[in-house]
């Protein structure tokens, strides 16, 4: 029902799978399980995957919230062009990625999750989906309209100072003096 | 500044409490387990093997029973409505509490998946230290791996921006909550941890008669700086091992089936109470206007339901405020709802072709509700969510002399000048009903226009009060905020919020911080995704 956006959750899913994937190749690592190389290449992974995923894309329809200070990452994540606007790359990335986690403990949960996130994005890809970065919107700078060539220099002008004093006597004159008329209010 | 500490007093202080009791108790909690499995005599030996992974896993375990039994009960919306409506029983500031019920879910549910984050941690050193990797297939191995998938896919869809954009991937992984609890219940079943349950008879460190001199010292002198006061003592028997009772279950069956009646029990009168969709009207701006027809159905203004269509999609429940109730026959009230979203569209598109049936499930009270228990309220609507407002002002309309509202601030903030149409009348004939009453400074409605291109007014004759109150840009709250506290003091003002988080935030920190001459205002946010 609607357009869903597969690759917003996807790109969440890679997200946690890439922290998920770091935890465990630094528990491996800290623990000397066996096998603590396959820990060492999850933290790399997993570290490169949340670079990778930090910047969010824009949607198809509607307001995309950005993630906090992610436009350094959007200006890099953009450079690589059409690696990284594809998703059927970033899907076959991360389960290329997600491969060698498998063969250690430690790693194997964040394997699964990121294998997960790679099928996500796939769904993504065959609906036509791709990464848009979210750039800074530039307003055209406000310009003054067309009609008025020329502020005017001098004040308007003001009857003598005779006339502009109410004299006393004229006690019906000697109301407050309104520049235009005044109607009663609603 | 004693003034706004009153109003911190009010908005925060029974929030940061709760919270302050919570977290505590997951403190106790961990820290109970820890050294219970630390310095425990029925554990010497596991914690001996294990070291400190048994602890942490072990206490993680204890806060995660306690977050996932407290989980469910947010949830339990009929429970909390029927706690919002019976204002005898319970205060304002117990109403208020319920407000936050949603953020309290989020906290619990962040912190299953912290903990879960470090029980596993804990117990995969554990796996490690026994190298028993076969584990991992066993009963609590496979449930646990297929626990932390469920937990991953409910917790990625959960995001704000996955609930605005496609609130269908939120609806439906978060339904397989219920596949977490099963798997639970499965999980610690396996009973793969024991403990020994004759420590009398065969306290640790205890000499035994048949083996060698050297053996029972080494046990002895490794035992003795624990129990260096104890006497050596002979084993009286082999230690006896047992798995625990599967606390778990103690800690989940309650709310769990508290959930699962209160499902059914909604589920039922959704089935069985016959809803008729009596007209759709297309208004400005893409919004769908619905009307139904509903008996035994008695929903207080504010409130939101929660529709089903099945020709629509079977699954898919939605929440929706309810803009107008009024009795139209005897039992059977007359509800209108307005909605921007597909869903709507939808139901109203197949109410063209066909009579769609439709499930209500509700009517679930919001904190709106808490417009007329104030005397003075502020109600800020940002483009659609002006719908909780709509109803208050159509109850003021039928009868406001028995309520205890006796002003209303009304300010509505839209990008689009059609918007304002959609309650132009209603605003219009709230206005000139109060101005028959005698009541002329009961209602105060200011219209703001965000978006500043172009020349727009409100043109229709009918429509004039509005079109002198509509303002172009973005209202200058702190102004607003000075003007109502000049002259409403010693009072306190309810502030009612529903629109963007931009607004939200910018009235809860004026709400706490401008000192307003001696009026304390009070903050109550209605939230829907």
């Amino acid at each position: 029902m609607g357009k869903i956006e597969w690759a917003m959750w996807a790109n969440e899913q890679a997200l946690a799978a890439g922290l998920i994937y770091a935890t465990g190749g630094i528990v491996g690592v800290a623990g000397q399980f066996r096998g603590w190389q396959f820990a060492c290449f999850g933290i790399a992974a997993g570290v490169f995957v949340c670079l990778l995923e930090y910047p969010r894309s824009k949607r198809g329809k509607g307001t995309s919230v950005e993630r906090t200070g992610q436009y350094c990452f959007t200006v890099c994540v953009k450079a690589f062009g059409p690696l990284t606007r594809n998703y059927y790359i970033r899907a076959f990335l991360h389960a290329t990625l997600c491969v060698p986690g498998g063969f250690m403990l430690a790693t194997v949960l964040g394997c699964v999750c990121l294998g997960i996130a790679s099928l996500i994005y796939l769904t993504a890809a065959i609906h036509g989906e791709h990464w848009e970065p979210i750039l800074p919107r530039r307003e055209p700078p406000k310009r003054v309209g067309d009609s008025i060539k020329e502020p005017p220099q001098n004040p308007p002008p003001r009857p003598p100072p005779e006339l502009r004093r109410k004299k006393a006597d004229k006690l019906e004159a000697a109301a407050y003096d309104n520049p235009m008329s005044v109607t009663v209010s609603e | 500044m004693s003034v706004a500490l009153k109003s911190w007093r009010a908005n925060e202080g029974p929030k940061h409490l709760i919270m302050m009791f919570w977290i505590a108790v997951n403190v106790f909690l961990f820290w109970r387990t820890f050294m219970m499995y630390f310095s425990g005599a029925q554990y010497y030996y596991l914690h001996k093997m294990l070291g400190l992974g048994l602890c942490i896993s072990r206490a993680s375990a204890s806060v995660l029973n306690f977050n996932c039994s407290l989980v469910l009960l947010p949830m339990c919306r009929s429970l909390l409505t029927f706690l919002r409506g019976s204002q005898r029983v319970t205060g304002r500031c117990v109403r208020r509490l319920l407000d936050k019920s949603k953020t309290f879910h989020v906290a619990c549910g962040v912190t299953i998946c912290v903990f879960s984050v470090v029980h596993v941690s804990a117990h995969l050193v554990n796996m490690v230290k026994l190298m028993i990797f076969l584990a991992l297939f066993l009963v609590p191995g496979v449930t646990g791996v297929l626990l932390v998938l469920v937990l991953f896919l409910m917790f990625t869809a959960s995001s704000y921006c996955i609930r605005v954009s496609s609130y269908e991937i939120f609806w439906y992984t978060h339904n397989l909550f219920i596949v977490f609890y099963i798997i639970l219940m499965l999980h610690v079943a396996g009973g793969a941890l024991k403990y020994q349950s004759n420590v009398e008879a065969r306290p640790p460190g205890c000499t035994h008669n048949n083996l060698s001199s050297w053996t029972n010292h080494k046990a002895a002198g490794e035992k003795g700086a624990e129990f260096s006061g104890a006497p050596q003592t002979v084993c009286q028997e082999e230690a006896h091992f047992q798995p625990h009772f599967p606390q778990t279950w103690l800690w989940v069956s309650a709310p769990l089936c508290l959930y699962c009646a209160e499902w059914l029990y909604r589920f039922i009168r959704s089935s069985t109470a016959p809803v008729t969709i009596v007209s759709v009207v297309s208004d400005p701006c893409d919004v769908v206007e619905l009307r139904m027809l509903m008996s035994g159905f008695k929903p207080r203004p504010g409130q939101y339901i929660v529709l089903n269509c099945p020709s629509v999609s079977s699954f898919e429940n939605h929440p929706f405020t309810l803009t107008t109730v009024s009795p139209f026959y005897g039992s059977i009230m007359e509800m209108d709802i307005l909605s921007t979203c597909i869903f709507s569209n939808l139901i109203g598109s197949s109410a063209f072709l066909s009579r769609p049936r439709v499930h209500v499930d509700g009517p679930f009270g919001s904190p709106s509700e808490e417009v007329f228990n104030y005397e003075v309220s502020l109600c800020v609507a940002g483009g659609i969510g002006v719908t909780p407002f709509a109803c208050v002002l159509q109850a003021l309309f039928d009868d406001w002399r028995q309520y205890k509202l006796r002003r209303l601030y009304f300010v509505w903030v839209c990008r689009d000048l059609q918007s304002f149409y959609w309650f132009a009348d209603l605003l219009c004939g709230l206005r000139e009903r109060l101005w028959r009453d005698n009541r002329p400074d009961y209602l105060n409605v200011q219209l703001y226009l965000s978006n500043t291109r172009g020349l727009q007014v409100i043109g229709e004759e009918r429509y004039r009060f509005l079109s002198s109150r509509l303002r172009i840009g973005r209202p200058k709250w702190k102004l607003l905020f000075q003007e109502i506290g000049r002259a409403n003091q010693l009072k306190r003002v309810g502030v009612f919020c529903c629109g963007p988080k931009g607004i939200s935030k910018a009235l809860h920190t004026l709400c706490n911080s401008n000192p307003h001459t001696g009026t304390a205002f009070e903050y109550n946010k209605e939230t829907f995704i």
